[in-house]
């Protein structure tokens, strides 16, 4: 099967999936106990503007009849898939949810890409080498530190870091170290993070380094906790791909051949060792959603997680809706691009996708 | 045994249960001993027995009536509320005969080895406590007790196994025995046994475990009395345990702290220290165990029992029902756990469900749902290698019906890697449900009912005073339940499966829902 074809059909079977999950959402939001008027109203609100209410979100026509479900559910689908999200019912009232997710949308970004690369940067060299040298002391140390470090749960994690690193903890050196940051709250340098200085006519934005340096600094205890439980499968997997491809029979085959000890295990064993991997590096994305709600809230990072958090608790619905949108085509997104990656690394494995 | 497929499921097993009396009555003596060793073990705890047998029930009823509640009351609001009110009425009853199994004495119970008491002079002997010992030491032996006799009682049902294996088994061999022999040489498997074992025994004895009970001690501490010896008046005083607590928080500054392994100033040891509410930490934690196992249990049964339907009926049917169960579980996944607990936290804020098992109860069912498609996953390609073997076929030729084909000769095949992974994915409920009581908020396990995220929670500003136990304890305690529940899913792994070396899908479910 021609690969584009390939992509093309499982992006059409994306499209189902998607769709489940909005109407699971909207199952959860709208089919629950929940009272939406109770949400933005409190408890004991005017009926007349309660009415009015109900007309502006769509839960009663103008004269007062109640809309039918089905019709509500059809508008929550189109409005949600045409990222038409609506506006902010508490958090911000009045504020447009898309707007809202965008401003927020940085600092997010910012922590996940760093701690998807702190996990990678850590968890493989270490997986290597505890598969490497198996059965030693070094295995040892690294196999059941991934194993605790995984087992913990983020959000404990977060809270003992946080409070070592805070004014008085063990760790409160590291705000003045080098370069003097906070480590709780949103890095401002984030906003600042391509200077005033462009390059060529059309103004390629230069980074600035210092602003870098600062908001990397700032975030990084945020990013190995939201690392941590991924960074942990790594070292786990890494270490039993690593030992298997060393079991297998072309790597004697190579030694026979007198090829030299790097090459064995920059070009065969490792490569060997990202297969399974893969799926592992791809999962981290759900971590990272699902993880980003807890640790943001602890080290106060204003991105989406804490967004979500807090729209939750006061029951915002439409930036609810809009941010499980929004992380629903994430997922599948990196669900496509790992089959994808797949086909590449390992081309046996085929343009069907892999057997489960 | 030459059954013929011919022969109904019962007449089978009818014909067995005679043949094992006959076995048992031929040679009754390794039984009866063994048998001896249980009404020992079960005498001495009669009372406790009892008790947890009628709590099993009663979660049952409620379990049960509140689906029927759910389903119906969906259709009739009045037909719910009556369900509600049958539902509520078993459960006082069942409370009734609770405690009435309470008021029969038993060995581990508080009452017979008593650590609260009071000083009868600055240093003078102790008054109430076991044997005059000091409240620590009482404590103590009450806890190597406790587990004394769960290992005793663990090692009798390993032993009764062994019984039935040498004298009472026909076949000489099955697979199980391997499975066992394997487990034997397996260090972290058995490292993950004892931590899992240690923790249920934790949950199922958590009353006489603590050093003082939930009950006085958190639920209404202003309804109970203690006597402790006044140093400054020299003389016995009175005192309710609320305001007692008010006056042993630990709340980091000053002499505002109640450590680990220390007394407060009412008499009273409190081996993890207290809360920022003065209350006892280990009590706390006893008592968040019990709920987080309860809830893992309960949802891995759930999400099991969802998976094996699901795996059954599309590895024996494929083509559409597996397409449509694909979407649905796809569909499920599509949405972060937690992000989901949350909006089912938040949807359904205020409603009786969130009453059943302080709340538990609906994220149990959520943890069902949310679960199930990974575990699916993870036996749907052992589901589909056994649907295609030669004797399913054969028995879709003798015109064998699908459920009976599924249940005799497909689950059995199945069912050994769902407690794999259901064991790993177990960790990461429990990782998430003290996520959720840690978020607070009306989310997770309703206060003042003990949960580990709560405490974490309290402790949270306290990390890096002399308080840090509030925090880093219940934390400790999830990381090594955590691992040795993982611990526990490897070894049975390598037993059931000595060729498949770890790696894939199950280490990323293992991390689980996250938090």
């Amino acid at each position: 099967m021609n690969k584009l074809l390939y992509i093309a059909k499982r992006l059409v079977l994306g499209v189902p999936v998607v769709l489940f999950g909005l109407t699971m959402t909207f199952v959860i939001l709208y089919l629950s106990p929940f009272d939406p008027m109770t949400a933005i109203l409190g408890r004991d609100a005017d009926p007349q503007t309660a009415r009015q209410l109900a007309v502006s979100l769509g839960l009663r026509y103008p004269n007062g009849e109640p809309v039918p479900l089905w019709i509500q559910y059809r508008d929550f689908l189109i409005d949600t898939v045409t990222f038409n999200f609506g506006q902010s019912w508490v958090v911000t009232r009045g504020q447009s949810a898309a707007q809202l997710i965008w401003e927020r949308m940085p600092a997010t970004l910012w922590l996940g890409i760093w701690s998807v690369v702190i996990a990678l940067a850590l968890g493989i060299p270490l997986g290597l080498y505890a598969g490497l040298r198996a059965n030693t002391w070094g295995d040892y140390t690294a196999s059941f530190g991934g194993i605790v470090w995984r087992a913990m749960p983020n959000f404990w994690l977060a809270v003992m870091l946080a409070g070592l690193l805070s004014a008085g903890g063990l760790l409160s050196f590291y705000r003045g170290f080098l370069i003097p940051t906070d480590v709780i709250g949103t890095p401002a340098a984030l906003g600042n993070l391509f200077g005033s200085y462009s390059l060529g006519p059309v103004g390629i934005p230069v980074p600035d380094p210092y602003n870098w340096a600062v908001a990397f600094k700032w975030i990084l205890p945020a990013a190995l906790v939201l690392g941590s439980s991924s960074m942990g499968n790594e070292v786990r997997i890494g270490r039993t791909a690593v030992l298997e491809s060393l079991n297998s029979p072309y790597i004697d085959t190579a030694k026979a051949k007198g090829v030299s000890e790097r090459v064995i295990v920059g070009k065969h064993v490792a490569r060997n060792a990202m297969i399974p991997l893969l799926p592992v590096i791809m999962g981290e994305f759900y971590l990272l959603i699902g993880g980003s709600v807890l640790v943001e809230l602890i080290f106060g990072i204003r991105g989406l997680g804490n967004l979500f958090l807090s729209a939750v608790l006061a029951s915002d619905v439409p930036i609810i809706g809009a941010l499980t949108y929004v992380f629903i085509l994430i997922l599948v997104f990196f669900n496509i691009a790992q089959d994808v990656a797949y086909t590449i690394i390992d081309p046996r494995i085929g343009l069907e996708g892999r057997e489960d | 045994m030459c059954a013929t497929i011919t022969d109904s499921a019962r007449d089978r097993d009818r014909r067995e249960e005679t043949r094992l009396r006959d076995r048992l009555l031929a040679n009754p003596e390794p039984a009866l001993r063994w048998g001896a060793v249980a009404l020992v073990l079960v005498a001495v705890e009669l009372g406790a027995l009892a008790g947890g047998l009628l709590l099993l029930l009663d979660a049952t009823v409620i379990g049960v009536t509140a689906l029927i509640e759910v389903i119906l009351g969906a259709f009739s609001p009045r037909a719910g509320e009556a369900v509600y009110a049958a539902q509520q009425a078993a459960s006082g009853f069942l409370d009734g005969l609770r405690s009435a199994a309470g008021n029969v004495p038993t060995l581990l119970s508080r009452e017979t080895i008593p650590n609260e008491g009071y000083k009868t002079g600055p240093n003078g002997p102790w008054e109430g406590t076991f044997l005059g010992l000091q409240p620590a030491v009482a404590w103590a032996i009450r806890l190597v007790l406790v587990y004394l006799y769960a290992a005793v009682v663990f090692y009798w049902v390993y032993r009764g196994w062994l019984v039935f294996r040498d004298h009472y088994r026909q076949v000489d061999w099955t697979p199980r025995d391997d499975v066992v022999d394997r487990l034997r040489d397996h260090r972290w498997g058995q490292f993950g046994i004892v931590v899992v074992l240690v923790f249920v025994t934790m949950a199922l004895f958590a009353p006489a475990l603590g050093p003082t009970t939930v009950e006085q001690n958190i639920q209404s501490p202003y309804s109970h009395e203690i006597q402790y010896y006044d140093a400054e008046s020299g003389s016995v005083e009175t005192v309710y345990v609320g305001d007692a607590n008010f006056n042993s928080k630990s709340k980091g500054q000053g002499d505002q702290n109640v450590g680990p392994m220390t007394y407060d100033d009412y008499g009273r040891f409190h081996p993890f220290g207290t809360l920022t509410n003065g209350r006892d930490l280990f009590t706390f934690s006893v008592a968040g165990a019990r709920i987080s196992m309860m809830i893992g249990g309960l949802s891995i049964v759930l999400a099991s029992l969802l998976a094996v339907i699901a795996s059954m009926t599309s590895a024996y049917y494929k083509g559409l029902v597996d397409l449509v169960t694909i979407l649905v579980a796809d569909g499920i996944t599509s949405i972060p756990g937690l992000l989901l607990l949350l909006m089912v936290g938040m949807a359904f804020q205020g409603h009786w469900l969130t009453g059943v098992l302080h709340g538990g109860f609906l994220y149990a069912v959520t943890f069902g749902i949310i679960l199930f498609p990974s575990l699916w996953r993870s036996v749907r390609g052992p589901a589909l290698q056994v649907s295609e073997e030669e004797w399913i076929d054969a028995a879709k030729s003798f015109g064998q019906r699908p459920r009976t084909t599924m249940r005799k000769h497909m689950l059995p095949y199945v069912v050994p890697y769902l407690l794999v992974y259901g064991s790993m994915t177990v960790g990461g409920v429990i990782i998430s449900m003290a996520a959720l009581s840690f978020i607070g908020s009306g989310l997770g396990i309703n206060p003042p009912t003990p949960a580990w995220g709560r405490a974490i929670d309290m402790g949270r500003n306290y990390v890096s005073t002399q308080s840090w136990h509030i925090a880093l304890i219940p934390g400790i305690l999830i990381v090594v339940l955590v691992t040795g529940l993982n611990a526990f899913g490897d070894g049975i792994r390598d037993a059931i499966d000595p060729e498949s070396e770890g790696g894939g899908e199950e280490e990323a479910a293992a991390g689980g829902a996250a938090g």
